[in-house]
């Protein structure tokens, strides 16, 4: 657009758009462009910089940065979720399933055939792909309430096999993962080693499952802005005028391939779970799980992919917070409420109180989820908008 | 019957139940005719057009465009063949903005898939860019340049008739049906509207089928005109034939005594 700078009085708005390669750009304006740098920036230098001075404040709160890594795990499967019901409108309680599909693959596959890194990445989410195109058509003949409850069989379903096909999924008692190779050449993330610097594990898993929510953030990103996730998008405003467009929605259709392609993200974040999480068992993958992704996509923003990683981050590192309260161990927040912690929550299940931190979490997801859904349906990102909207044309209100 | 039409009802019947919805409805369209169908509410309209659409399949008779058959074939083969549409109550993806709709409209024409789609450079981003800028002569032709990015479903109403008509045209069609285009419209609108309607047929020559209300735009604009009543068509022809028809006036203004 520079060549066009000459033409136009004054300073011309950044935002004046003259190609339609402008048009597409995925951070068209310069502030855009300084939050992605500032994004990379983060990544690469948060490990190093996390045990000193201003970043201590989180690790003292209880966010890790393991929590993070299973923040981004989580993002991943937000993200895949949100394709599936936020852009194409199909609400799935199973998605805890399609994530135990790549876990528990990931865990067998890397401890029983020492299976290379890369090739997991790839098949854990062939795997959930194939699985979601097989739940996909239930979804063509049900809507809202009756495709929540077949799902919902899915993950009662899933619940059975996890706990019975002992020989894969080592029962009720689950299945090591400790063993499954996390390595791509000479980088290994049990034991990293970057120009003769030693990083611990967790450090590794930090750069790698962000590495892999900001390629799958990007992929999605991709797919919702061209032809096929417009069809979902169409698929999910109004079905009809969709099919008199010309866009499929029958049995190898759109809402079917929206399942499959959720499934495989899903899986993909399963398989990262696993080896983060070294021990999985049917408990990983129960119903409260599938919640807690609804919870993230409702919070975060439905049909955006940022609002899911947002939502992710907060919904991961809620509980943690939660736990230092109730212990009174919180050096800054703790000082803001007197006496040891929250009253009534006990930390441990030895201690007294009326409701444990895991119920605690239980109930602030339910509650988030109703206010987000009754107030701002379009969760933080909608708010966002608002807050933007309103700056852009700030002093005038419209 | 000529051997050229480009759309051919031959007694179409089409029942729900105990009622019949159209009733031997036979009638054809030329390339680039502007055929209107006329009649009092329920005279079975708009389900002309769900059958041509593969919605409702009618129990009797056959529908031939552009030499194939209608009846058995699915919305999406009818739409691949040709046949665009908008809709009496509004059809649009109301969270999606105008670019995006009207993108739609030109699903078929595209390639992607979710694998090309999700690595975006190479096909996706040559074909977004392709058909950005067909989308964007449809803009022009509609004058929706002011709305390009906005969400339609926060559009006036008949500025939301003008995308529909939009996203249809993007479809490059052969046969273009419009159901009640300018119901609801002022009197500036409805001008605005038969002024696109007229611009689309001597221009671009798609032939169109309109159903409509609003007597003075139909009689003023259309080739060729059928009057329906209860399923059944009462008269075909000209404007004027079809206006001066006795069986057309009683169905309006009741028998005269």
């Amino acid at each position: 657009m520079n060549r066009f700078r000459h033409l136009v009085m004054g300073r011309p708005n950044e935002r004046m758009i003259v190609d339609y390669r402008d048009d597409l750009r995925l951070f068209p304006t310069r502030a855009k462009r300084a939050w992605l740098l500032f994004l990379v920036l983060a990544w690469i230098f948060l490990p190093a910089v996390w045990d000193n001075a201003p970043f201590t404040i989180l690790s003292e709160h209880g966010v890790s940065l393991n929590t993070l890594a299973y923040a981004a795990v989580f993002s991943i499967a937000a993200i895949g979720l949100n394709l599936l019901t936020g852009y194409t409108g199909q609400v799935s309680l199973g998605h805890s399933v399609f994530l135990a599909v790549g876990a528990y693959f990931t865990a067998y596959a890397g401890s029983t055939w020492d299976m290379p890194m890369l090739l997991w990445l790839v098949l854990a989410p062939a795997l959930g792909w194939i699985v979601g195109a097989l739940v996909g058509p239930f979804a063509l003949r049900l809507r809202g309430n009756y495709l929540v409850v077949v799902t919902l069989g899915l993950v009662f379903i899933g619940e059975h096999i996890f706990r019975n096909w002992k020989s894969v999924t080592g029962g009720s008692t689950g299945t090591s993962a400790a063993t499954v190779p996390v390595s791509v050449g000479p980088l290994d993330a049990r034991n990293l080693e970057i120009f003769g610097r030693e990083f611990d594990e967790d450090r590794a898993f930090f750069w790698l499952t962000w590495a892999l929510v900001a390629l799958v953030a990007w992929l999605v990103k991709n797919i919702v802005r061209t032809r096929p996730g417009r069809a979902l998008q169409a698929v999910r405003d109004r079905d009809i005028a969709a099919e008199i467009i010309g866009i499929d929605v029958g049995v190898a259709g759109y809402k079917t391939q929206a399942f499959a392609w959720s499934a495989a993200i899903a899986a993909l974040a399963g398989a990262l779970y696993a080896p983060l999480q070294l021990f999985i068992g049917p408990q990983d993958f129960n119903l409260l799980i599938s919640i807690q992704f609804i919870a993230m996509i409702i919070l975060g923003g439905m049909g955006t992919v940022y609002g899911s990683i947002i939502g992710a981050l907060i919904i991961t590192a809620m509980p943690r917070f939660i736990e230092g309260y109730s212990d009174g161990e919180l050096p800054l927040l703790g000082r803001l409420i007197p006496g040891d912690g929250l009253p009534a929550v006990a930390a441990k299940t030895t201690d007294d109180g009326l409701i444990t931190v895991s119920s605690l979490n239980v109930v602030i997801y339910g509650l988030l989820i109703a206010v987000f859904l009754l107030v701002e349906h379009r969760g933080l990102a909608g708010i966002w908008v608002r807050i933007r909207n309103y700056f852009s044309t700030w002093p005038f209100s419209y | 019957m000529s051997t050229d039409a480009l759309l051919r009802f031959e007694d179409v019947t089409l029942r729900f139940g105990g009622v019949t919805a159209l009733h031997e409805v036979s009638f054809e369209v030329e390339p680039g005719e502007l055929f209107a169908v006329i009649g009092p509410n329920g005279a079975g309209k708009t389900s002309i057009f769900n059958c041509l659409n593969a919605v409702y399949r009618p129990s009797h008779g056959t529908i031939t465009f552009d030499g194939k058959p209608v009846i058995g074939s699915k919305p999406t083969e009818v739409a691949r063949m040709g046949v665009a549409r908008t809709f009496q109550n509004l059809g649009l993806f109301a969270n999606l903005n105008v670019i995006d709709n009207l993108m739609l409209g030109r699903h078929l024409l595209m390639k992607s898939g979710f694998v090309s789609g999700a690595l975006w450079f190479g096909r996706a981003r040559r074909e977004e860019i392709h058909h950005r800028a067909e989308v964007e002569k449809i803009i022009d032709f509609l004058e929706l340049q002011a709305y390009r990015y906005q969400p339609v479903g926060m559009l006036p109403y008949g500025i939301q008739k003008r995308i529909e008509l939009g996203r249809a045209l993007s479809m490059e069609p052969k046969l273009l049906l419009l159901d009640e285009p300018v119901a609801g419209m002022n009197l500036e609108e409805t001008e605005d509207m038969a002024r696109y309607i007229l611009e689309i047929r001597n221009d671009l020559k798609i032939a169109m089928i309109l159903v409509e209300h609003d007597m003075h735009m139909v009689m003023d604009i259309a080739d060729r005109v059928m009057a329906l009543n209860f399923g059944e068509p009462l008269a075909t022809g000209s404007p004027q034939d079809v206006q001066n028809d006795p069986h057309v006036i009683a169905a309006y203004l009741g028998e005269a005594s």
